[in-house]
């Protein structure tokens, strides 16, 4: 028969030596499957092994029954009642078979004889309610339901059939009373507390069905916890200018004690580079080529550390946005912070360096005077012209990626049109107004005239240089601000 | 109850990436959102499920103000809305105190503000004398603690969360939860985005799920 070679139907291995309810979870699998036909055809297998068990019979008729298969219901009840006329199931299921073939008379008929032999029996009470929510009586159901569930107060069972019932109407506020009733009898089961909530929900009152399933997951005591609980929205006042101010500083000055901590010389590298840089020129242009002449030295310092100033700033500003593209998508901060703070950190990094050159200066006989004052407004324009064209770059590449290849080439460049290791002074005098209007060679004679020169420079010539600077840091400020915006969206492109 | 005036407002936005192209090929477009309805009221706590690639951090990343949508209106009435990053900005040679302060202030506090709750920080994070220790020496369970000890401590209107319970040791991974219940039951607004579909059905009184882009379904 093709229906033994099927594995389903396969059954544990039963018989007198296992105790008949364990061999009968076999078939309540299938009941709990809501597979009715299966659960039938392992209920007849059941019988064969367990005849005299009155389980197999009517567990049988109540799957065939919701199967749909009624003729099969019938003939297996006629049998069942014949051999167990006193089974509670033997006098409910004619009712049911009645209901299922929506002979209504004839199941109340059945249904209210029963009320009277068998006022103890909940299944009495259920069929009942089946018969009054047939008739839409939600009422007469409910007080049906409830008797059933009084019958066995032990058993949620019946309390969960009460809810539901409640739920099924849409009478939501009924439901999370007796949802409520089964927490209070049962307050192990999750079921009530989801379907609580479930219920609370579909009245609208959210915060119940919260406080309800937050009850379920971490229990009782931590709720009532949660009412002492205090999360201050604390109003931020300060403005979107200041905040961005504070961030950029504090970001720099760990920047810088990060890298001091990741060297074993720590910040003395911020000197130690640009003298190496200046031992380099000093062999090649002094030495090797004999080229340097007399204080070749102050020469290429007063030139050397305001460019590496320039430099450095330039080279770590420019992919900054690029390399704090997961920061800004991760936090929303301003694109303009970036390249700040890349300017700050180096800035601040030209401290020691700064006082370093003014000290050697000093020592080889450049005494300072009234004319170092110069360099107040020397350096300001030189920040400013740092900034200025940090920030440019620094805005563009996002949108021109291949200027990153270009940035090195450009400040070599740069390096060699601006005087650093030889005065402006030895090219022809035709193209000096020319080679002066590269403002790292202007600033670079401007330290010379002070350090070497010991005379102040044209203060005048070096405002409106400023100024410029100044307008182009407003203007680029604006444009930062214009596309705030456009940044993360061009850094995930 | 979540009757009143929405925080924030979503009316049919939408968000397109751009593939960027090359001398040899033409940029591409993706549509990583495209008609997204959506409204975030006070005390409410929305989940949203969804795929890998479904949208759902684009779509934070707009409510949280990172992103302006390309079409559609977004409306947020002067509300604070943070999207709950952790580790953000840390800098794995600093101590986890310094990387606390840096990245408190990178998620919109002020410094004394997160100074003063240092000590609160060190505890909540369970990771003793390694506060003091550069982020470098943590293993990853220590890193998102300490993460999470200091995204705790903002306190946004809206609060946005992106799959960030889901990190961490198991015992963490609970005690960030009951943090998380502790928000949504004090009446804060969070929305929640998670791949558990259990986890939103005991966090939150509203899920919706998202798909290419588009929100599904949009049930209470």
């Amino acid at each position: 028969m093709a229906m033994d070679s099927d594995v389903s139907l396969q059954p544990p291995e039963i018989g007198e030596h296992i105790p008949p309810e364990m061999a009968f979870e076999w078939a309540r699998e299938s009941v709990r499957e809501k597979d009715w036909s299966m659960a039938a055809r392992r209920w007849a297998m059941l019988r064969k092994v367990y005849p005299d068990e009155p389980t197999t019979w009517f567990q049988a008729v109540h799957a065939h029954l919701e199967a749909g298969e009624l003729d099969a219901a019938e003939s297996l009840l006629v049998l069942a009642r014949d051999r167990f006329p006193n089974q509670p199931y033997a006098k409910i299921q004619p009712a049911h078979l009645a209901m299922k073939r929506e002979q209504w008379d004839h199941a109340k008929e059945i249904l209210e004889q029963l009320r009277v032999e068998c006022p103890l029996n909940p299944h009495t009470w259920t069929s009942l309610a089946a018969l009054s929510a047939h008739d839409g009586d939600f009422e007469a159901e409910s007080q049906y339901l409830w008797k059933a569930a009084e019958c066995t107060p032990n058993q949620p069972g019946f309390y969960i059939q009460f809810a539901e019932s409640a739920m099924n109407a849409e009478h939501y506020e009924e439901a999370a009373k007796r949802w409520a009733i089964l927490r209070e009898r049962f307050p192990e089961l999750p079921i009530g507390y989801r379907r609580g909530a479930a219920a609370a929900r579909a009245t609208g009152d959210y915060d119940a069905a919260r406080h309800l399933l937050l009850t379920h997951q971490y229990g009782d005591a931590f709720v009532e916890e949660l009412a002492d609980q205090d999360f201050p929205n604390v109003a931020d006042t300060r403005s979107p200018l200041n905040k961005l101010l504070g961030l950029v500083w504090i970001k720099a000055l760990y920047n810088l004690r990060s890298e001091v901590r990741r060297n074993y010389l720590s910040f003395t590298w911020w000197i130690i580079e640009p003298l190496m840089y200046m031992g380099i020129y000093m062999l090649v242009f002094d030495v090797l080529l004999t080229r340097g002449g007399e204080n070749y030295s102050i020469l290429l310092m007063t030139g050397l550390i305001p460019w590496m100033w320039t430099m450095k700033s330039i080279g770590t500003s420019s992919t900054s946005i690029l390399q704090g593209q997961q920061l800004m998508l991760q936090t929303g901060v301003q694109p303009i912070f970036f390249p700040l703070v890349m300017l700050l950190q180096t800035a601040l990094k030209q401290i020691p360096v700064y006082i370093l050159l003014t000290g050697f200066v000093w020592l080889n006989g450049n005494p300072p005077g009234m004319h170092w004052f110069a360099l107040a407004p020397v350096i300001l324009v030189h920040a400013l012209f740092t900034s200025a064209a940090s920030l440019a770059i620094a805005a563009a590449i996002p949108f021109f990626r291949d200027l990153t290849i270009l940035v090195p080439t450009g400040l070599t460049l740069l390096m060699f049109l601006s005087g650093i290791f030889y005065d402006y002074s030895v090219i022809d005098e035709r193209w000096h107004s020319v080679f002066l209007l590269n403002p790292v060679a202007y600033l670079i004679m401007c330290y010379r005239e002070i350090f070497i020169d010991h005379t102040v420079p044209d203060l005048l010539a070096l405002s409106w240089r400023g100024g410029v600077c100044a307008v182009l840091c407003g203007v680029l400020l604006m444009v930062y601000k214009k596309l705030r915006y456009v940044y993360p969206r061009v850094v995930m492109e | 109850m979540t009757t009143s005036e929405p925080l924030i407002s979503m009316i049919d936005v939408g968000i397109r990436d751009k593939r960027k192209g090359n001398v040899f090929k033409r940029p591409s477009y993706f549509d990583a959102l495209k008609s997204i309805n959506l409204e975030i009221k006070p005390g409410e706590s929305l989940g949203i499920l969804g795929r890998n690639g479904a949208g759902k951090s684009t779509l934070l990343r707009v409510l949280s103000g990172i992103l302006r949508p390309d079409r559609g209106t977004m409306i947020n009435n002067g509300h604070s809305v943070s999207l709950l990053s952790l580790q953000a900005g840390f800098d794995p040679v600093l101590t986890g105190r310094e990387n606390a302060v840096l990245s408190g202030m990178l998620q919109g506090l002020s410094r004394r503000e997160v100074t003063s709750r240092l000590d609160e920080i060190h505890e909540y994070s369970e990771i003793g004398d390694f506060f003091d220790e550069p982020v470098r020496t943590y293993s990853t369970g220590m890193g998102t603690r300490l993460g999470f000890s200091i995204a705790r401590i903002t306190s946004p209107d809206v609060l946005l969360i992106d799959e960030v319970l889901s990190v961490g040791d198991q015992e963490f991974r609970k005690k960030s939860e009951r943090t998380l219940a502790k928000r949504i039951r004090s009446g804060q607004a969070v929305v929640l985005v998670t791949h558990s579909l259990a986890q939103s059905q005991v966090l939150c009184d509203r899920i919706v799920r998202i798909e290419d882009g588009v929100i599904r379904e949009d049930e209470q």
